[in-house]
């Protein structure tokens, strides 16, 4: 989990998002921009992998079946281990400030309101994990 | 006035507005080419406009402006806090001539001495904002010349930190230490990732060393945000403003809404024709029920028409708000500078039009708005850090069409609105018996605000009007039939919402019968009308009162009341409720009439200044017809 044990490897991005559509949009500009990507349907999804696997971020939506995006990030924030520090950045349809106050709660590090320009998803990615590599 | 010299006018102002509003947005991001040519195209239209009236002393001065310009656009100078207000020193002056000019409608003969002043500090200015090896002309130079290499960082950036300072500030208690631990892993990956890596292996020691016990979130928080505004650019910091193009705030008419007119005028000359087809008819004796149904026809074609033409003509009289909206920015930037409270005003909806008696009205009534915001609602800098919150406070200002209304809000991020204070402050100036106001509810005590001799200012500051208070602001916004609505939140804010008619020119009245005269009462006013038995209303004092659904009303016979004669007897009486400014009344009258739409005119001559007259209208048979003011009639 130590970030200086793999830091020639790129960094590794969990995107958690029911729709397809969003998750080849989301993935086409992260691995574009140098990084791996690994993909989760939902929360209970999402939260295996975590614990299964080491990522550096993850790039959640907010409205999906099982487990939302928002329960997800409670629980992730709640957990016990390292894994809770995962910087999360919630890409929502939602853009009022209700939804923003609403993912801040539950331990978003940032928001930004779908559809996301792959250049800004890619530059906030960057910044939150610190670089591609 | 020469016909150059007016159109030169309203251009004139048109740019003026259009130049200071670029160098405002330049100044929050000084990266903004399109803004910064568009200043300077401003400055270089100007200029040729004041050749063409041969108004050579504007010209010049214009001409200085332009040169600094166009040597910020090739990078040979630097776009300092002082070239700023120096542009905008220019503009105003130009404003002041442009002032003189629609006063006297000739070229002031004077300028000469102002134009040589303001070019030669251009000159100095622009000397001073040299890029490299210039000496320090203000604060705002040093910074830029000092760290050329590094420069600010990206507005992202510093939006992510921001999100971590308050995320940090948040206490929920759910999953704290992630949440905690997670904020400090992006702010330290932020600040590697903007070449602040010192800064970042200080932070995370900080956070790493105060734990366990949990380090304070607080103390991480407040390093955090000292570091965010260490790293903003100066000045009224990046504002978040998505297409905000300056809006067209020409007041000139769109051609289509006169084409309607002009379409419409044809109309209504075929009506005209018609009816003087019905007067041929009635000269030849024709059937009265062929011609009545012949006038019927006539008539409903007159009623589409003139609807039409009353819409087509408010039409015109409506403009986007951002005329009024305009000069907030500077005003914003200005009397932070001069509180000391860093403030950013942020407007949303500028391009949302209104009726040009309402876009003319709002301005200072939002104006006096805003200036409480700065001065009572927002705390200091130093204060707003210790609370943990970001230093540069927000005051947003936003318009939006909802319906036949026009919502305009102003919102702040400030310290809110001090019940205890309001209610104490209400009982000593004696707004209301001290045992009434400790009775009140939040909502209510917060409307005190809005009392006629109410104002929390301590002092009597140079920003808050005199003796001017809140009270001022709900009558003018009631005078434009809307209503001003406040809610706070303690620590948060505070937003005051002004709801407003989105046409003013028509009003519905409800004509009423009273002492054998008719009178127009104002329908928005008009809560309900009733029918109760006389033994119903009671005497209270020298007044009478009745009890309406556990309500006390005060009754007013309006026939007395107004001088003409009281109510007629009778075992019911009539009442009409009405409501102004939050208080209920009713009227007590002889008859109800119909309901009517009529464009009010104010009232001259003899009832020029004479009170609880809202204005006069004609009626049908030529009669005027008086509608009263419920709010003076209530008092």
């Amino acid at each position: 989990m130590d970030d200086a044990s793999r830091r020639r490897s790129p960094r590794r991005i969990l995107i958690v998002d029911d729709a397809g559509l969003v998750r080849r949009f989301h993935r086409d500009a992260l691995e574009k921009a140098g990084f791996a990507v690994v993909e989760a349907l939902n929360g209970v999804e999402a939260l295996e992998k975590i614990l299964a696997e080491p990522f550096d971020m993850a790039v959640v939506d907010v409205n999906m079946p099982q487990m939302d995006g928002l329960t997800f990030l409670t629980a992730l924030r709640d957990l016990e281990g390292p894994e809770r520090s995962l910087p999360a950045l919630i890409v929502s349809t939602e853009a009022a400030a209700h939804d923003r106050e609403a993912a801040r709660a539950a331990g978003a590090n940032f928001y930004l309101v779908k559809p996301v320009r792959p250049d800004l998803l890619v530059e906030h990615v960057m910044l939150m994990c610190g670089g591609a590599r | 006035m020469n016909e150059f010299i007016e159109q030169f006018l309203v251009e004139g102002r048109e740019l003026v507005a259009q130049g200071s509003d670029d160098l405002l947005a330049l100044e929050e991001n000084p990266g903004d080419k399109e803004r910064r040519d568009s200043a300077f195209r401003a400055f270089h239209t100007l200029k040729g406009a004041a050749g063409i009236v041969d108004f050579e002393a504007m010209a010049q001065t214009l001409h200085a402006g332009e040169d600094v310009l166009s040597a910020v656009r090739s990078g040979a100078v630097v776009m300092t806090a002082a070239v700023t207000d120096l542009c905008l020193d220019c503009l105003d002056q130009v404003t002041t001539w442009l002032d003189q000019m629609q006063a006297t409608g000739e070229v002031p003969g004077d300028a000469q001495a102002r134009a040589d002043q303001i070019a030669r500090q251009f000159r100095l200015v622009s000397e001073a904002a040299r890029p490299v090896g210039a000496a320090s002309f203000s604060e705002a130079t040093e910074e830029v010349g000092a760290e050329p290499q590094r420069g600010a960082p990206p507005p992202a950036a510093l939006a992510v930190l921001e999100e971590q300072v308050t995320l940090l500030r948040n206490t929920a208690p759910a999953g704290l230490r992630g949440r905690r631990s997670s904020a400090v892993r992006v702010a330290a990956s932020v600040l590697r990732g903007i070449d602040r890596s010192s800064e970042a292996a200080d932070f995370e020691r900080l956070a790493g060393a105060t734990a366990p016990p949990e380090p304070l979130a607080e103390t991480l928080a407040e390093t955090l945000a000292r570091l965010v505004e260490e790293l903003s650019p100066p000045g009224p910091a990046q504002t978040a403003s998505p297409g905000a193009t300056p809006a067209e705030t020409s007041v000139r008419v769109d051609v289509h809404r006169i084409d309607a007119l002009v379409k419409l005028a044809g109309e209504l000359t075929v009506a005209k024709n018609a009816l003087g087809h019905c007067a041929r008819l009635i000269r030849d004796d024709t059937d009265p029920r062929r011609l009545a149904a012949e006038l019927k026809a006539q008539h409903l074609q007159l009623e589409r028409l003139v609807a039409d033409l009353q819409q087509s003509v408010v039409a015109l009289r409506v403009l986007p708000l951002q005329t009024a909206f305009q000069r907030f920015p500077r005003l914003v930037r200005e009397m932070a500078g001069a509180l000391a409270k860093p403030a950013r005003l942020m407007i949303e909806g500028a391009t949302t039009e209104a009726d040009k008696t309402i876009v003319a009205a709002i301005s200072e009534p939002l104006l006096h708005v805003i200036r409480n915001s700065l001065d009572h609602g927002l705390e200091t800098a130093e204060e707003r850090t210790a609370l943990g919150k970001p230093a540069i406070a927000t005051i947003r200002l936003r318009a939006m069409r909802q319906g036949e209304h026009i919502v305009i809000e102003v919102e702040d991020d400030g310290r809110g609105i001090d019940l205890a204070r309001v209610r104490s402050v209400a009982a000593a100036r004696g707004v209301a018996s001290a045992a009434a106001i400790a009775a009140m509810s939040e909502a209510e005590a917060t409307d005190l605000i809005f009392a006629p001799g109410f104002s929390t200012a301590a002092s009597v500051s140079d920003l808050s009007g005199r003796g001017v208070g809140m009270d001022v602001v709900r009558t003018t916004v009631e005078r434009l039939g809307g209503r001003v609505f406040v809610s706070s939140r303690p620590g948060l804010g505070t937003l005051i919402r002004f709801n407003l008619p989105f046409a003013v020119m028509m009003t519905r009245v409800m004509i009423v019968e009273a002492g054998g005269q008719m009178f127009g009462l104002p329908l928005e006013a008009v809560v309900e009308t009733v029918r109760v038995p006389r033994a119903a209303i009671a005497a209270v004092g020298a007044a009478r009162a009745l009890v309406l659904r556990d309500r006390t009303l005060p009754v007013i016979d309006l026939g007395k009341s107004l001088g003409v004669e009281p109510a007629t007897g009778g075992a019911e009486a009539t009442i009409v409720v009405v409501s102004a400014m939050g208080q209920l009344g009713g009227l007590e009258v002889d008859r109800l009439g119909e309901r009517l739409d009529v464009m009010l005119a104010a009232p001259e001559g003899l009832l020029t200044g004479v009170p609880c007259i809202d204005g006069t209208t004609l009626m049908g048979d030529g009669r005027v017809l008086i509608v009263l003011d419920i709010r003076e009639l209530l008092e």
